[in-house]
């Protein structure tokens, strides 16, 4: 498969921390790996395409957050996307959407179940550079996190990344959660700008080819670099 | 102890930092007038008229322009240099004055609204600007929201185009709501009044409890950002009696103009992705210099590129520096915008040799950084 259709879901509730970027750095990397990608947007009145291959959930302030949940409640087409397989990358509020429940407006709220994770309000709010390493990559990965949340994860996920320089899920532990091909994290950056191999990653798991190394010195500078001066 | 006594001895403290430290003595002063004198403000702010300006961006060029209309009227102080906190307007009250007008933190409004009994507040505008500090947008425009419901006796002016203005200026009986016809925020896709997903029908909105901007109270043409903070000072001028003063909106742009070498460097102020999309739409030449900083009043995360378009570069000469210059190569790279990256901004500047003139954007600190220089 050499065409990808990445669908970036709620922009406009999901965006308070340039998590859109996400989209433009999995496109634009697909283009090295001769992948064609196209990004989709989706709105609060719009329907999910039943057809994308990556989905995209970003961060958001507590309205805009069960704003969003209640537009992805309204069908289960997310959930049918994760059951053939699609790659979904949920960040901050859309890790806690995908999540069983989490708290907004200081109140819980059911989440989507995609992910087996809780999240709970934290006594302060966590803000500042992550560093950690990915269970998955055995990358070091950098972000940036600013949440109230505290995130505890069931017995069908697993951490996404270890982490050594931030508080993550809230227990200075662990990063997000991960389950076959659902991510969720508190790193924004966004992430993929921030770790270009992860964008890598994300896309061989969309087109099932074998991963390959490709040349893009500046992104390969960029994410060094912010791993050297993260500390 | 004394008013006058702590007032003379912050002075003297505000006088050895200036001369000994080198500091330019805004803040100083304030601060320990503050420490020995707490309700210093509510003391310093009785029988005079205070005026306050917030909003994230234009704060401190529109409380410039106001103090000028405002000096018609009689003797005028002003926080001139943008020290928003309550020591910088404790500082600036030491001076006696009829009028004050005062620049204000956004987070630090409901404070100074309490302590000062204004009589007029401008609300500019309430955009993303330093989530590490601010969080929220939604959470300073409830905050704005509680000042302004304790203010009885305030008269609030602001854009209501912007919902989190609009917000703020709901919970007054008192208030001069103003539109400039409408224009798309992209902070607001939630109603801050009742949190239901608000209808915009292109540049306007009106949301089903009823909260909406086509019902300012006064409705002027769609303008630039400084064009329509030049005509809110004036609005807030004409409440106080005074005569409408002619404002070049150029005067209210954060910029300045500066020869290297031979080169006429044009430096503006950007410090996130509202005055980010502002200062590229006014880009006009083909030569630019971009430079990012990401220290605490820049905002230390730098996520925030990445909703800003920087389409307009396309075709240029881009050359990024600062601090986090490889931020910027990066997300410029990514928009298909290449950059050559410079170490520092001479060398920037260097780059250039040949050319006449050249367009700065520079973030908060870097800006101070090249006027103080």
């Amino acid at each position: 498969m050499s065409q990808i259709r990445i669908v970036r879901i709620h922009n406009e509730l999901l965006g308070t921390y340039g998590d859109q970027g996400n989209a433009d750095v999995l496109t634009f990397r697909a283009k090295f790996h001769g992948i064609t990608a196209s990004i989709i947007d989706i709105s609060y009145n719009d329907l999910l395409p039943t057809n994308g291959d990556i989905y995209l959930l970003g961060g958001a302030e507590d309205a805009a957050q069960i704003l969003s949940l209640e537009a992805l409640r309204r069908d289960d087409i997310l959930q049918g996307a994760i059951e053939r397989g699609a790659v979904v990358l949920a960040v901050c509020a859309g890790f806690q959407i995908i999540g069983n429940s989490f708290w907004a407006n200081g109140q819980e709220v059911e989440g989507l179940g995609l992910l087996d994770v809780k999240s709970v309000p934290g006594k302060k709010r966590f803000v500042g550079d992550v560093k950690s390493k990915s269970t998955v990559l055995g990358l070091e990965l950098t972000g940036f996190e600013n949440h109230a949340g505290k995130t505890i994860l069931g017995n069908n996920a697993k951490p996404f990344a270890k982490v050594s320089i931030g508080h993550g899920n809230g227990d200075g532990k662990y990063d997000g959660a991960v389950d076959g091909n659902v991510f969720g994290t508190y790193m924004h950056g966004p992430i993929l700008a921030r770790n270009p191999e992860f964008a890598d990653l994300l896309l061989t798991r969309a087109t099932g080819r074998k991963y390959s190394q490709i040349s893009d010195p500046l992104a390969t500078q960029y994410a060094t670099w912010r791993r050297k001066v993260t500390k | 102890m004394r008013l006058k006594l702590a007032i003379a001895l912050s002075r003297f403290a505000g006088l050895l930092s200036r001369k000994i430290l080198g500091k330019s003595g805004e803040t100083i002063p304030g601060r320990i007038l503050l420490i020995l004198y707490p309700k210093a403000l509510v003391a310093l702010a009785k029988n005079r008229n205070i005026i306050l300006v917030s909003g994230t961006n234009g704060k401190t060029s529109t409380t410039r322009a106001l103090t000028k209309i405002v000096s018609t009227l009689g003797k005028t102080v002003s926080n001139s240099t943008g020290s928003n906190l309550d020591r910088g307007a404790a500082t600036t009250l030491m001076t006696k004055s009829e009028y004050a007008v005062l620049e204000v933190d956004e987070l630090h409004l409901i404070r100074l609204i309490a302590q000062t009994n204004p009589k007029i507040v401008l609300l500019l505008n309430l955009t993303r600007d330093q989530l590490h500090r601010m969080h929220e947008v939604k959470r300073v425009a409830d905050r704005w929201h509680e000042a302004v419901a304790g203010a009885t006796q305030t008269v609030f002016v602001g854009d209501v185009d912007d919902p989190f203005v609009n917000y703020a200026l709901s919970a007054s009986s008192n208030s001069i709501r103003v539109s400039f016809g409408g224009r798309k925020h992209s902070d607001a896709a939630v109603c801050p009044s009742c949190g239901i997903y608000l209808k915009w029908n292109k540049n306007n909105y009106k949301c089903r409890c009823g909260f909406t901007n086509t019902d300012a109270d006064i409705t002027l043409e769609p303008a630039s950002a400084a064009a329509r903070n030049a005509e809110l000072a004036n609005i807030v001028g004409k409440e106080l009696g005074a005569k409408v003063v002619k404002i070049n909106p150029a005067d209210l742009e954060r910029s300045f103009t500066k020869s290297y070498s031979g080169i006429s460097a044009k430096i503006r102020l950007t410090k996130n992705p509202a005055s980010w999309t502002e200062a590229l739409s006014g880009v006009s030449g083909d030569d630019v210099i971009l430079i990012l900083n990401a220290r605490q009043v820049d905002g230390i995360d730098t996520s925030w590129l990445w909703d800003v378009s920087f389409d307009k570069l396309h075709g240029k000469r881009v050359v990024v520096c600062g601090e986090r210059a490889l931020d910027m190569a990066y997300r410029l790279h990514v928009q298909g915008i290449e950059s050559a990256v410079t170490t520092s901004f001479k060398e920037a500047i260097e780059k250039f040799n040949g050319s006449s003139s050249v367009e700065v954007l520079a973030a908060y600190t870097a800006f101070h950084g090249l006027v103080n220089a």
